[in-house]
Order: structure tokens, then sequence, then C-alpha cells
């Protein structure tokens, strides 16, 4: 943004009493600032009693208006469609597919106008339908102040048409009818008039008409000048007007609602051709004139001024001061911007004007717990700080549903941003974990590529079938596919499971290799092989003999590497001496199950070798 | 701008990660956390815990729960958690002889940090080990008489940022800000044998520095830190990340009292000033790299200005 010429605007704060009290505050994800007010003594220790309050300041409040919203999802379609047509867009067909975006906003505008009004009327109380008309008229401002940019700027109108242009506008946006254009046309010469303005079939050029013109406006003067209408005042005046006298259409001056209805009338009658680089002057002296130094200009006029005056830069610089959004200005601006009219304008960020302004606006749709979703397409047309402040921007909406989240994530992975997405689905995962739905946390620390929590969450499966006896989530477990790979933690979470399933199955033989390799390739954790080991007990009290005679040396191998590595337990815990017990039983059992199945083993295997 | 009337009696307020949740921290030594979604203010929790007036709150990144610490005139932090919907405290740390400051919450990417800055002059680093194990390192006399406010810098991965191979961390190279009472601000850095020495010593500030502020980072080479002093003053620190360790600062504007408060807004573009004339000043860096002020925020009597009505509140 350019620097300020004036004063900041000050935004008060219903606050209390004295000057005594500081304030502080603070940023929240969508621009909201909270302010709160404290002591402000240097030393701590004193504590002064404060009694204001804190308030959440938000800019930006239109984003939560119904109605507006509709012009924020139309307008981003425009937006978008301009966008994509960038390239399309050469030669002569590229002005009139301009000025048709240009338009396209304007009939947006003009939509939202409509039922905003519709809202006014059918307010239920006068304080909202004030406001809801102020907002109408707002509207209409910005629909006044487009069309004047799309003449001067996006037509380009050159002398003639010009004016013709500027006529229209200011039929559209008077409420009154041309009420003096009606006294011209019933005046002494209708038929000069008429064909005077023929225009439409433009097989005149510029300088024919400014002769005829030329030609017209002398033999009026000549009317004048000979007291034609001596005998009558009001025609004489009628013709002062047509001459483009401007005390004489000052005096009509409640027939003109402001300075540029004035403007274009008074062009109307004394220069018509008038080129768009004299547009200032006029402009200028009908603002001057009209208010007659009774009033100072307001905003809008300025804006205007500016308009006339040529100056983009200003125009742009004076509606975003003026206006309480972003809007307007962003997507005037990239329009303008595609009409190749803003020279490079570097900024602190090292980005231009548009680029500037499309930001600020999509970071305030991000406050909007949906219309975020628009935002990211303009920052997807930022080039450069675009991407970093999606970035920024996404990671801080709120993962409320499932499906949200899966919006957002989508949207991440489409762009790459795999930060983001680890994070997101770092969050998603973690509160699946509290929330004991461990399924949904190894599916999302999967999406993320996270093997740190997938591992985490793999104890956890491992400890709630130690816990339970039965896993929860199957179908997630045995339908890893690739992703088991993840972490080894994860691996052997699903091989087990593979166990298990092989073994109910009853494929004994398929189930001890499998049931072995877990403990031989160490890919099982310690605490589990007892779990694995007693697993292997069933295998061994069958009648036929699974494990083969060299697969129970690796058992006994484990069982041994196991008990081995405990340390003693001594000690008054009772608790402790209960669970000892518990485990010197297992491991009897084991070692016990393991020699019986050695022996049938080393006899079958001799047998069959003896055969 | 739309101001909506809200609680009493508040030091600091903090917005969660999201802007769903305000927590607050106040003089009556309670904590309080607040359900702000779509205009609404519901109180959640009413924490008590700490024997003195609390003078800062700071969530931590929502990847770790629903997580919050507290900072106290009691010479404690505190760390609280949100289990089964009920807030408890998890963890006290009173490894400190005089008044908490200030806390702050590291990036996430390097795990659950905070650094709490001391009057003692002292700053510690609690680290989150697992099963509610936190592990403290202390930077004693990091500021002479006092410190008052930890400002962690912005996680980058030293080199380019390719995937790394699962399982592997990247090497963060950790850094935070801390402002104190000797009007020094220093910037701390974590060596590879884990201890924290001190990298740089920025002087400018000719009173106590109340409040640091590191910048996030939106991708420049970079790096931004604001600076508020009772000596009125804002300095706007920049190092440019290619050339190595200088930096340079710019004053932002000296105020009529002391400014107690610095804030960068999440895409760092707007900075927002508590300052003297009971005012928060908003300011943006303009094309010729001088700071503008694009508005007031002013506390007084009087109605909100016109551009706001009820209307529109109650609109949400």
């Amino acid at each position: 943004m350019e620097e300020l010429d004036g004063e900041p605007t000050v935004t008060l704060i219903p606050g209390v009493n004295s000057k005594k009290h500081q304030m502080c505050f603070d940023w929240g994800p969508g621009e909201m600032l909270v302010c709160e007010t404290s002591f402000n003594k240097k030393e701590k220790s004193e504590v002064v009693p404060s009694c204001p309050f804190i308030y959440i300041i938000r800019k930006d409040v239109d984003v939560y208006s119904q109605v507006l919203r509709k012009l924020f999802n139309e307008s981003h379609g425009i937006f978008v469609g301009l966008q994509r047509i960038e390239e399309e867009l050469t030669g002569k067909s590229r002005k009139s597919q301009l000025v048709r975006v240009s338009k396209n906003y304007r009939s947006v505008i003009r939509a939202c106008m409509e039922e905003m009004h519709q809202v006014a009327i059918a307010a239920k109380d006068p304080a909202s339908g004030r406001q809801f008309s102020s907002q109408v008229s707002i509207l209409s401002a910005m629909e006044l102040i487009w069309n004047l940019c799309e003449i001067l700027f996006i037509e380009v109108a050159p002398a003639g048409p010009l004016l013709l242009h500027l006529l229209d506008w200011v039929r559209l946006h008077v409420c009154e009818v041309d009420s003096l254009s009606a006294d011209v046309l019933g005046s002494e010469n209708p038929s000069k008039h008429e064909s005077f303005w023929n225009l439409p079939g433009n097989t005149q050029t510029l300088t024919e008409l400014e002769l005829k013109w030329q030609h017209w406006h002398e033999e009026c003067e000549r009317y004048l000048q000979d007291c034609t209408f001596a005998s009558n005042p009001h025609l004489e005046s009628l013709c002062k007007i047509m001459l483009g006298d401007e005390a004489a259409l000052l005096e009509q001056k409640e027939l003109l609602s402001n300075w540029y209805h004035f403007l274009v009338t008074r062009l109307l009658y004394s220069n018509p051709t008038v080129k768009p680089i004299d547009l200032q002057y006029y402009a200028q002296s009908s603002l001057d004139l009209f208010l007659g130094g009774e009033s100072s200009p307001e905003p809008l006029d300025n804006i205007l001024m500016a308009a006339f005056e040529f100056d983009i830069h200003q125009v742009i610089k004076e509606c975003s001061i003026a206006l309480s959004n972003w809007w307007f200005v962003a997507h005037l601006t990239d329009l303008l911007d595609h009409c190749k009219l803003l020279q490079s304008h570097n900024l602190y960020f090292g980005s231009n004007m548009r680029e500037c302004l499309l930001l600020e606006y999509a970071s305030g749709l991000f406050a909007h717990p949906s219309l975020w979703q628009l935002g990211v397409d303009y920052f997807d047309y930022c080039p450069e700080l675009g991407r970093v402040s999606l970035e920024l921007h996404i990671e801080r909406i709120p993962l409320n549903t499932e499906q949200k989240a899966l919006k957002v994530l989508r949207i991440c992975e489409q762009r790459q941003m795999t930060e983001q997405v680890r994070s997101i689905c770092k969050i998603l995962a973690m509160k699946a974990v509290r929330n004991n739905r461990l399924g949904s946390a190894l599916s999302w620390s999967i999406r993320a590529k996270d093997a740190a929590f997938a591992t985490l969450v793999s104890d956890r499966f491992l400890r709630d079938y130690c816990e339970r006896g039965c896993f929860s989530d199957l179908d997630l477990i045995d339908n890893l596919g690739p992703a088991m790979m993840l972490s080894d933690r994860l691996t052997f979470l699903g091989k087990y499971r593979e166990f298990h399933r092989v073994y109910g199955e009853k494929r004994f033989a398929d189930a001890a290799s499998l049931l072995l390799s877990l403990m031989t390739s160490q890919i099982a954790p310690r605490s589990f092989w007892m779990t694995l080991l007693t697993d292997a007990l069933p295998l061994l009290e069958q009648k036929q003999v699974i494990f083969s005679a060299e697969q129970t040396y690796e058992l006994m191998q484990c069982l041994e590497d196991l008990t081995s590595g405990r340390p003693v337990h001594g000690g008054p815990d009772t608790q402790q001496c209960q669970d000892d017990d518990i485990e010197t039983t297992k491991v009897e059992m084991l070692r016990l199950a393991l020699a019986r199945n050695l022996a049938r083993a080393i006899v079958r295997e001799g047998s069959l070798e003896g055969f | 701008w739309l101001a909506c009337p809200f609680q009493k009696d508040t030091h600091d307020a903090q917005m969660d990660y999201y802007g769903t949740r305000l927590a607050t921290c106040s003089s009556d030594r309670s904590v309080k956390i607040f359900d702000v979604r779509n205009g609404g203010q519901i109180l959640i929790a009413d924490l008590r815990g700490h024997e003195g007036p609390v003078w800062q709150v700071a969530w931590a990144h929502p990847m770790y729960g629903n997580i919050l610490a507290s900072c106290s005139y009691d010479r404690k932090v505190i760390i609280w958690r949100e289990e089964n919907g009920t807030w408890e405290k998890s963890h006290e740390h009173a490894g400190h002889d005089s008044s908490v400051n200030s806390v702050c919450w590291a990036p996430h990417d390097y795990g659950l940090i905070l650094a709490c800055g001391s009057s003692d002059g002292a700053i510690s680093l609690l680290t989150y080990t697992g099963e509610g194990q936190w592990e403290v390192k202390k930077i004693n006399n990091a500021h002479t008489i006092g410190c008052n406010a930890v400002s962690w810098a912005p996680a980058v991965v030293p080199g380019s940022l390719i995937d790394q191979p699962s399982g592997q961390k990247p090497n963060y190279i950790k850094k935070f800000a801390s402002g104190g009472c000797d009007n020094l601000i220093k910037l701390w850095k974590e060596e590879e044998d884990g201890q924290w020495k001190e990298e740089q010593k920025l002087e400018a500030h000719s009173d106590w520095v109340r409040d640091v502020a590191w910048a996030p980072s939106i991708g420049l080479p970079t790096s931004t830190i604001a600076s508020c002093s009772q000596d009125g003053r804002v300095f706007i620190w920049t190092c440019d990340d290619a050339s190595g360790n200088t930096w340079s600062p710019k004053l932002l504007h000296k105020f009529n009292d002391v400014v107690w408060h610095v804030s960068w807004s999440i895409t760092a573009n707007i900075l927002a000033v508590s300052g003297g004339d009971n005012k928060v000043t908003l300011w943006k860096e303009s094309v010729d790299g001088q700071w503008v002020c694009i508005s007031d925020v002013n506390k007084g009597q009087g109605s909100v200005s016109a551009s706001v009505t009820e209307g529109q509140q109650n609109e949400q």
C-alpha cells in the first residue's frame, strides 16, 4: 500500500473511564484482534484494579453478510474465469472481452444491490432497514465508480462515443430522468437533434460530426443574439442551456442531482465531442461550480475526479480508504492489470499492487467458515506470495468435521504442500488417539507419511490387543497394503494380524513360519515376544507336528534370549511377585511344549528320512 | 472493525490457533478459557492454581492437543491440558526465584517446548519428553535484573526443504529472542550439544525492553524482529540471512509513553503496537521501506465509529 496522506482512521472502542489504562491485544488467525486493558505501572507488583472489558475486533465484517456472500461467490467465478482466459486474450477481441468481464462484474453488483434493497424493504426494524439501505447506497456507489472506470480505462472510449457512454452512465445512476433532455427534445429544433445523434450507424467521422455540431451551435448563438426568443424568457433560457451556458444550467440545479450529472449535461451542450484528456478540466470546474463553495467534496467525488483525471492509482487508493472491505479494489485492480494499465509498483513483499490487494481480500475470506474456499483460488493467482500466504492460512482453518478436514487436505495435496498435509494429519491423528479411535489415528498417520506416529499408534493397537485379546479396526489393518512399510512397528502389526488370519484359516504351517519369522527378523518388539511365544503354544500342542525341528530350535533360542535378558525380580512388592510367578509358569509351559515338539519333530523327520 | 464487549479485569488474552477459543489471565489469579465461535462468548473453564497475578498465557500447537501455558507473579509456570472435555493442571514448573513474566511455545516442528522468562534474570526451557515428563534447561543470568519477554524464531530447515526420509528428523536450528531489563534484546541459539548460547546482542533501547516479537516467515530470506520498550520506542530489526548475522534496527516510532506489547499478524504484514496514549496502532511497511501507521484503535469514551453498527454484530 502506498503512503497515506491523511490521518489513519481511528476506531473507538466503547471502553470505560480514564486514560490511565493501557491496552494489549493478540492476533487471531482471521485477523481478529483482541483488545483489552491492563494497568500500566512499571512495577508489576502493584495491582491496580482495572475495570474495563475485552473486545474482539474483527475486520471485514462484510464477510458475514448473507447477501454479500452471493457477491463474493459470483465474482469469484468471474475472477477465476478471467485468469484462465488470459492466454487467449489477443488482438482486437481482447478489449471487447475485457469489457464483457467488466460488465459481468457490474451486473453481479447490481444483482446484489437489488437483493439488498428487497431485504431493506422487508426489514422488520427500522435500524436494520437503515443499515441495509446504506449498504445499498454503498453498492450503488461501487457500481457507479466501476462503470466510469470501465468507460474511461477499459472501453477507452474516444472522443465522440465518450460522451454517449457518459450520458448512459449518468442516466443509469441518476434516479430522476434527465428532464432537461426531455425539454430539449421538445424544443424548437427536434429534427436537428434527432439526426445529429443518430450515431449508431457511425457513418460519420468525428470531424464531420464536429462540423455539424459547430454549425448548429453557431445557429443557436445567432438566434440568441438576434433576440429571437426575447419575448419568451423560458425559451431564451432554454437556448442558453443548449449553448452550454453554465449559469443557465446551474439555475436548473434542482433538476441536476449531482455535479457529474451537471458535467455531462454541460458537455452535451457545450462540447459533445470532448476528448478524454480534456475531461478533467470540465470535471473540476463542474465540481467547483456545482458545490459553489457551500460544501466540500465527499470521498465519492474525489474518486470520480481521480477517474476523470485518468489517475488510476489515485482511484484505487481512494477506494481502498473509503470502502470497508477489499472486494472492490481487489477485483477492479486485477481487471485493470489485465488491461495492462498498472505500472509495476514494487512493494515491501516484492509483489505488485494487484497481488497486494488480492492477498488482503483473500486473507479476509479465510475468516469465514465456508468462504475460505474461494480464498484458495485467489491465493493461487498471486505468483509471489500466494503460496506462502495460503500455507499460513490453511493450517488455521478449524477442522470441525472429517469432511472439512478432507477438503482442506485435498487442497494441500493438490498443491504439494507436504508440510501442511503432515501437520494437519498429525493434528487429526492425535485427536483420534485421544478419543481412542485408533483406526482413524492410523489412517491419518499413514496419510501424513509420519513414521514415528504410525509406530506410536501401532504400539497402542498392540497394547490394546494384549489387554483385550482382540484387534479393533481389522478392516484397516488387513488392507494396509504398501502403507505397511511406513514403519517397522506398523509392518509388524500388519504381519501379526496376518498371522491370526492365516491361523484362523487353519493354514497352520504357514502360520507357524510367519510367527517364527516375526521373531527372527527382529521386527517384533522384544516386549511382544512373550505374546508371540504364547501364540505358538496352540501350534505346539496340535496333534500333528507343525514346527519342524529346526524351527523348534529357533523358538527355543528366542525363549532363552528372552529369559536370559530378564532382570531378576526380587523384593517386597507382592504384585511384582505374582507377575513373576505367572511369567515363570508361562516360561515353564513353553519349555515343556517346545521340548515335546522337538522330540516329535525329530522322530517324524528321522522316520521320513529313513524311508 | 467490529468490537464486542467481553470480559473484565485481564492482563493478557490469547486466541488459539484456529481463533475458536480465547484464553485470558488476570490479576485475580485465574486463567479463563472461552469459546468464541460465531461471535459467542461461552466460558468453558476457570482455572485456579496460581497464587499471584497471572501475566501471560500461551496456546500450544493443536497437534499436541489442547494445551495452555500460564506464568505468574507467584514464580510458577503452569501447563494446563484438556482431557476428555475437562481442563486440568498437567504440570507445574517452579524453577524460578522471582516472577515469571513471559511464556512462549516453540514452533511445533521442534516438539513441545516452552520458553519462560523471569524477573530473576533467567530463562528456562521446558521440553516435553513423554509420559507426563518435562525436561528443564535453564539459562541463568540471561538478562541482568530481569527478563520480560521471549519469542521464538519461525522454524526453518537449513538447506533445501526436500522430504526427509521417514523417521528422520530434520536438523532444525532452534533460535529465540528475549528482551530484558538490561535494555537489551538477546538472540539465543541451541548448540549441537543441546546447550543454549547467546548468539547476538541487539542494543538500541535506552530503557527496559518490554516485548519482543519474531515475525512469521513468509519465505523471504530476511528475518525480522520487533521490539518495544519503556523508552517509548519500537524498533524493527532485520537481518539478511544470506550475509550472516548483522541485524539492523529501524525506528518504527517514538511514542510518548511506555510501549507494552508488539505482535505480528499471521502473515507478518501488519504489526500491532500497544503504545502510549492508550492506543493500539497498526503498522505496515510501505514501498520505500518506511513503516506507516494504517489504523488506530483507540480506547475512549463515546460510541463506536459509524462503519460498525449493532445490526452487523447481530447478523453474525
